[in-house]
């Protein structure tokens, strides 16, 4: 059974989806630019951009053109790009999964190197090897995303020769190798502290002196014991850091010129593409959204002491 | 334990009884990393208060007359030497001249932008941690929703309708901050509210504004001060990212962030192009967060 708190937080998210297309659709309006006349074209007439601005209803109050876009927003219509010419809902079927992809194996490699470098740092306990840890996350925590990308294209791409410098391939291949490693530096350093954290806090724990005194080898207490133990705070980091990770793909899908929904947002805006930046930004958002309540109610269920809004 | 007689020892005058807590200066000078950034970052201040005396070169002046070396004419970015120890760009503009004018735009966008998301996230922290209802409730869902949008691509919608500008720069990067501040604040007046000496203050008959004010605020002034310096490398990052992307500030202003947009056809060619103001950035962004951890530390360290 759900607790109480999960299922208010159920019952609002429609409503918080509302609020945010709402931001968007006030953020969009104020945008310079006229709509018609960027969907019409260069050199279009006077008379298409007149028709255009009729059926988009542009002349319409305000309050009606809110009501109008919240009624499609509803039914899953974000109306027709300017520059494709497809639906917006296609065109972000087609990206979303790329930009998914690219998460998910970034997330995957921070996790991996994250904890193992949290683990070495445990399992040494010596104060160069904290200090080294705290210097090696601190300092990816402050390069800078877009540099950092740029200094690894030139390096492991152009120089070495190792990885393409760019590009999207169909399936797992390895272009998608240097912008998840970009993303995933950072939230590496970060993670690897945590683990080192938690691991440090039980590393004296009763059920360790337990195990020990059972005749467990150092590596058997370690991962038999301590790691299973100490997973939980890092899952529930991981996961409350995938929408930093997420704020850091628009940077890294431009960079690499990765088609995802990152890159598609800043393409909408670079060329006023209002309905292609209002469904980006909403797809994106929503997915924060999602993201924060998942683990939210994943967090509730490993440890039902937790107890929200008492 | 209540009952020991020293307790009953009052101090002799009515000076205060001061908790053996040292001045953030003294546990500073105990911790060589703080310390250490502490000194970068007045160094860098320092810099960019004088970057007019301090830097060699007119950040703008272009030279493009072209050098002969070897009896060949060559043409900018030259490579770091004597004269220019950064080397220069395409146009033939003093690299190292450009940093300086750019540490001072991101110091002072830091500065500017974290107190300007304090002052918006304490105010709305504070009313959402102490009228609950609808108050309490429309600031942390509006919270929740500006936490969810990606906030670089929001910061440039921003700049885009107001035009990119310094000012209108701050003002992006006040508007995806602040959240992040609502929902600390709220936390740490839920925690404070039900400590004791609030209760106390109340049974005396305190108002809830006096509570406010002369209890909780000042018990939770501490963490927004280190929010406040935690705040600022993410405030320079995010101009850095805004000016790369052409959504900051506008040429010729030098930005750290612009520069390496500007030298990005460069990387292979002249490498120091992007690798000295990258550097710098980096080392402005490290020494807040290490100076922000060490306070952090020093908090941790007197709450135990």
């Amino acid at each position: 059974m759900l607790p109480q708190y999960i299922l208010r937080r159920l019952f609002a998210f429609p409503f918080i989806l509302v609020g945010l297309s709402t931001v968007i659709f006030v953020m969009v309006y104020l945008l310079p630019g006229d709509p018609a006349r960027l969907m019409a074209g260069q050199g279009a007439t006077a008379e298409v951009v007149e028709s255009i601005r009729d059926e988009l209803g542009l002349d319409d109050p305000l309050p009606m053109q809110y009501a109008r876009y919240l009624w499609h927003f509803a039914q899953g219509d974000f109306g027709r790009s300017f520059q494709s010419h497809r639906l917006v809902a296609e065109d972000i079927g087609t990206v979303y999964p790329k930009t998914l992809q690219l998460a998910l194996a970034a997330e995957a490699l921070a996790v991996a190197a994250g904890v193992l470098l949290g683990l070495l740092a445990t399992v040494v306990r010596q104060r160069w090897a904290n200090a080294a840890l705290l210097g090696i996350s601190v300092a990816s925590l402050s390069l800078p995303l877009f540099w950092l990308a740029l200094s690894l294209q030139i390096f492991l791409s152009l120089q070495l020769g190792w990885l393409p410098p760019s590009g999207y391939r169909q399936g797992l291949d390895k272009y998608i190798l240097l912008p998840a490693i970009t993303l995933a530096l950072p939230t590496a350093g970060y993670l690897a502290r945590i683990t080192h954290a938690s691991l440090a806090q039980l590393r004296d724990a009763d059920f360790m002196r337990t195990a020990y005194a059972k005749g467990a080898t150092e590596s058997r207490a370690v991962l038999r014991h301590l790691l299973p133990n100490a997973l939980i705070p890092i899952i529930s980091v991981a996961g409350t850091d995938l929408s930093r990770l997420l704020a850091g793909i628009l940077i890294v899908e431009n960079i690499f010129a990765w088609p995802g929904i990152g890159k598609y947002a800043y393409d909408a805006l670079v060329h006023r593409d209002m309905p292609a930046l209002q469904g980006a930004v909403l797809v994106f958002g929503g997915s924060v959204l999602l993201v924060n309540l998942v683990v939210d109610v994943l967090y509730t269920v490993a440890n039902p002491q937790i107890r929200y809004g008492q | 334990m209540a009952s020991k007689p020293e307790a009953l020892t009052l101090p002799p005058t009515n000076e205060a009884w001061q908790p053996a807590r040292p001045s953030v200066w003294r546990s500073l000078g105990r911790d060589p990393l703080a310390l250490g950034s502490l000194v970068v970052i007045a160094g860098l201040v320092l810099v960019a208060l004088l970057a007019e005396w301090v830097a060699p070169y007119d950040p703008t002046a272009i030279d493009m007359a072209g050098r002969v070396i070897n009896g060949q004419r060559v043409f900018p970015p030259y490579a770091p030497d004597a004269a220019h120890w950064f080397g220069t760009d395409q146009l033939g503009r003093d690299i190292l001249s450009r940093v300086i004018f750019g540490v001072r735009t991101s110091l002072f966008i830091g500065l500017v932008v974290r107190g300007g998301v304090m002052l918006v996230g304490v105010t709305l922290g504070l009313v959402a941690g102490y009228w609950p209802g609808v108050v309490r409730g429309g600031i942390l869902r509006f919270t929740e929703i500006m936490l969810s949008f990606p906030p670089l691509l929001i910061a440039m919608v921003v700049t885009a309708v107001l035009q990119p500008s310094l000012s209108t720069v701050t003002m992006a990067l006040i508007v995806v901050g602040w959240p992040d501040v609502v929902r600390l604040v709220y936390g740490q007046v839920l925690v404070a509210r039900e400590m004791m000496y609030v209760e106390a203050a109340r049974s005396l008959g305190a108002s809830e504004g006096r509570i406010l004010a002369r209890h909780i605020v000042p018990n939770i002034l501490e963490t927004i001060v280190v929010a406040f310096s935690m705040g600022i490398p993410g405030a320079v990052m995010y101009e850095a990212g805004l000016s790369f992307f052409g959504f900051g500030l506008q040429p010729p202003t030098p930005s750290l962030g612009s520069i390496i947009s500007d030298g990005r056809g460069y990387m292979l060619a002249a490498p120091w192009y992007t690798v000295f103001p990258g550097l710098t950035l980096a080392l402005l962004v490290l020494a807040f967060n290490l100076l922000g951890e060490g306070l952090l530390r020093r908090n941790r360290r007197h709450q135990a």
